[in-house]
């Protein structure tokens, strides 16, 4: 049985080298072409990919974050990333033996890495994407595949008992991260209101009082104010003027 | 360090640290040669030459060590001064210094230790004229003394530029990333369209040509303009529509000498910050203006959020504004910044044609 195998690179000439050589191939087949993280997303839940070929450096969300994503999924595809130049990114895939591609690819060599291409693990993920990365996006799982959440859209995350609540323009959805890692993923975008609570300072509006002297902090598009910790509330005050 | 150098002609960086043993030294060396001036100037007839440079070394030797002295101390807050006003307070304290030792020098003058001793004749009589005079003369051997630091402090800081650009100029060569992106789309294009793939490598092997050749130091500004256009169409053949250059340099003299690679560094930097990282590319403006022999070229790149986070392009832009000051000294200028949800960089730099590099 031939592998299935999605190609995913922004430059167009990238793409179309990749197939030719594929074709020459005898163990696997292109699925499909994607010329963004979102669209490789897309592309493997409707096309089910054994094979991503995922290029590095993209613009929006770039292969690091797509194959993120990817590995969220109920069957994740094996990763291999192409790359012309990235010494960083290099020094982590060998550090963590994850599969990739230097361009221009050698053809004998995009054959053995399909042949021997693997699911990345959540260790592998962790040290390649390395500790400074943000996603551009929130992946969030649903019956029918991944959803994803543009992080400017997000208002706020609530911790609750097992999950945390991710608030966005569009509802409320469910997602596995801690609010410890939000944390440190987005650092300056987000600030902590409340032990359980992070909000998105550009949604930030106003600090109201209750009637029996706790604070509460009112977003921009948020119907019910969110509870503040004392402390916070003067500290909100003065970093924001509000 | 880069500040020193960028800055260097606008503090008083350039007075060196009179507390070291060195600076002392070479104070006792200009302290004595002013006595030897002074006594082969005077003549005395009363004391003779050798006992003359005698008292004046030792009267020099007071005021310029505790001249030194004061000077280390107060070295710190000289340093953060500019230099004329640097300059002014080095005079001032030296004056101060002269006077006061003047001053002693004339009171022990007129002790009893010094008339019972019959040495008042060692003695300057009048204490005006002596203070006046000394004076004087420290003002004008500290200027000299300035000068000569300032001169040296100069040349120094132009040997390290020199040498900085030299460094800069060999890391600031294109980009690794570019070079193995254009390989990947030549090797695509020798498949699918070899007249294409064929100028592409024409193209690269020219890129390079310039950006290896040590001789053109100078070139004119159409030179330059070639470069960058061929490395357009090199990245045009990678990124396809995203990629767009609006060139607006019609009013530009294409016989201004400039330093070789002033604008396809600074193509490279626009997209690779500006266009490269937007999912629908974007424009890169490449505007020209002449106004009084002056030369003001604007290149101007989108920006997105989380690329402004990150912090690659000071090296070509360092190393443009090193090769710009010098060449054209204090008349050349780079700015660069984010201005909203642009990316502008400027440089100003005077017009010289060939005709003008040729008479000078």
């Amino acid at each position: 049985m031939k592998a299935k195998v999605l190609i995913v690179d922004d430059e167009a000439p990238a793409r179309e080298r990749l197939r030719s050589l594929l074709a020459e191939i005898d163990g696997a087949q292109v699925v499909g072409e994607a010329a963004t993280g979102e669209e490789a997303l897309r592309q493997t839940e409707d096309l089910g990919p054994d094979v991503v070929l995922l290029d590095v450096r993209m613009p929006g969300m770039d292969g690091l974050e797509a194959a993120r994503h990817l590995n969220l999924l109920e069957h994740p595809p094996a990763v291999i990333f192409t790359t012309a130049y990235d010494e960083y990114a290099l020094n982590a895939f060998d550090a963590q033996a994850v599969g990739y591609l230097l361009k221009p690819i050698r053809k004998e060599k995009l054959a053995a890495a399909i042949l021997s291409a693997g699911r990345l693990t959540r260790p592998q993920l962790q040290k390649i994407s390395g500790d400074t990365r943000r996603r551009s996006h929130i992946a969030v799982k649903h019956r029918e595949g991944l959803r994803l959440i543009p992080v400017e859209d997000v208002q706020y995350f609530l911790a609750e008992q097992k999950y945390t609540t991710v608030r966005h323009l569009k509802g409320e959805d469910l997602i596995e991260d801690s609010l410890r890692a939000l944390e440190d993923e987005f650092g300056s975008d987000l600030v902590r209101i409340h032990r359980n609570a992070l909000v998105s300072v550009r949604y930030l509006e106003r600090i109201e009082r209750g009637a029996e002297g706790q604070y509460f902090v009112c977003l921009r598009g948020c119907e019910a104010p969110l509870a503040v910790s004392r402390r916070m509330a003067s500290e909100l005050r003065e970093r924001f003027r509000i | 360090m880069s500040a020193a150098a960028g800055h260097g002609g606008n503090d008083s960086l350039y007075l060196p640290d009179f507390c070291t043993s060195r600076a002392a030294l070479g104070i006792v060396l200009i302290v004595e040669l002013t006595a030897v001036l002074l006594t082969l100037a005077r003549e005395n007839p009363l004391i003779g030459f050798w006992a003359d440079l005698w008292r004046t070394s030792l009267f020099l030797l007071w005021i310029g060590l505790t001249g030194a002295a004061l000077l280390c101390w107060v070295g710190r807050h000289l340093r953060r001064l500019r230099v004329a006003r640097g300059s002014a307070v080095v005079l001032a304290l030296i004056a101060a210094v002269v006077a006061a030792i003047s001053g002693c020098a004339w009171l022990l003058g007129r002790s009893n230790l010094v008339e019972d001793a019959g040495a008042s004749v060692l003695f300057p009589p009048g204490l005006a004229t002596f203070l006046l005079r000394n004076v004087s003369i420290g003002l004008v051997v500290t200027a000299l003394a300035l000068r000569y630091f300032y001169v040296t402090h100069q040349w120094r800081l132009n040997i390290e530029m020199q040498a900085a650009a030299r460094v800069h100029a060999l890391q600031a060569r294109i980009r690794p990333h570019f070079l193995f992106n254009s390989m990947n789309t030549i090797a695509s294009l020798t498949r699918s369209n070899p007249v294409l793939a064929e100028q592409a490598v024409q193209d690269l092997a020219d890129l390079f040509r310039a950006n290896l050749s040590e001789k053109r130091n100078v070139i004119t500004l159409e030179q330059e303009c070639e470069v960058a256009r061929i490395y357009q169409r090199i990245e045009a053949l990678r990124l396809g529509t995203r990629l767009h250059i609006e060139w607006k340099i019609d009013p530009l003299p294409r016989d201004a000498l400039v330093p070789g690679l002033l604008l396809q560094p600074l193509l490279e930097n626009a997209i690779y910050h500006g266009i490269e990282p937007q999912p629908q590319g974007g424009t890169v403006t490449v505007t020209g203006e002449m106004a009084s022999d002056l030369i003001t070229i604007v290149v101007r790149n989108p920006v997105t959020d989380r690329e402004a986070e990150r912090d690659g392009n000071r090296l070509a832009l360092a190393n443009i504004r090193e090769r710009l000051a010098l060449m054209y000294g204090e008349r050349g200028l780079v700015k660069a910044g984010r201005f909203g949800t642009e990316y502008i960089v400027t440089l100003r730099f005077p017009y010289i044609d060939s005709a003008q590099k040729l008479s000078a």
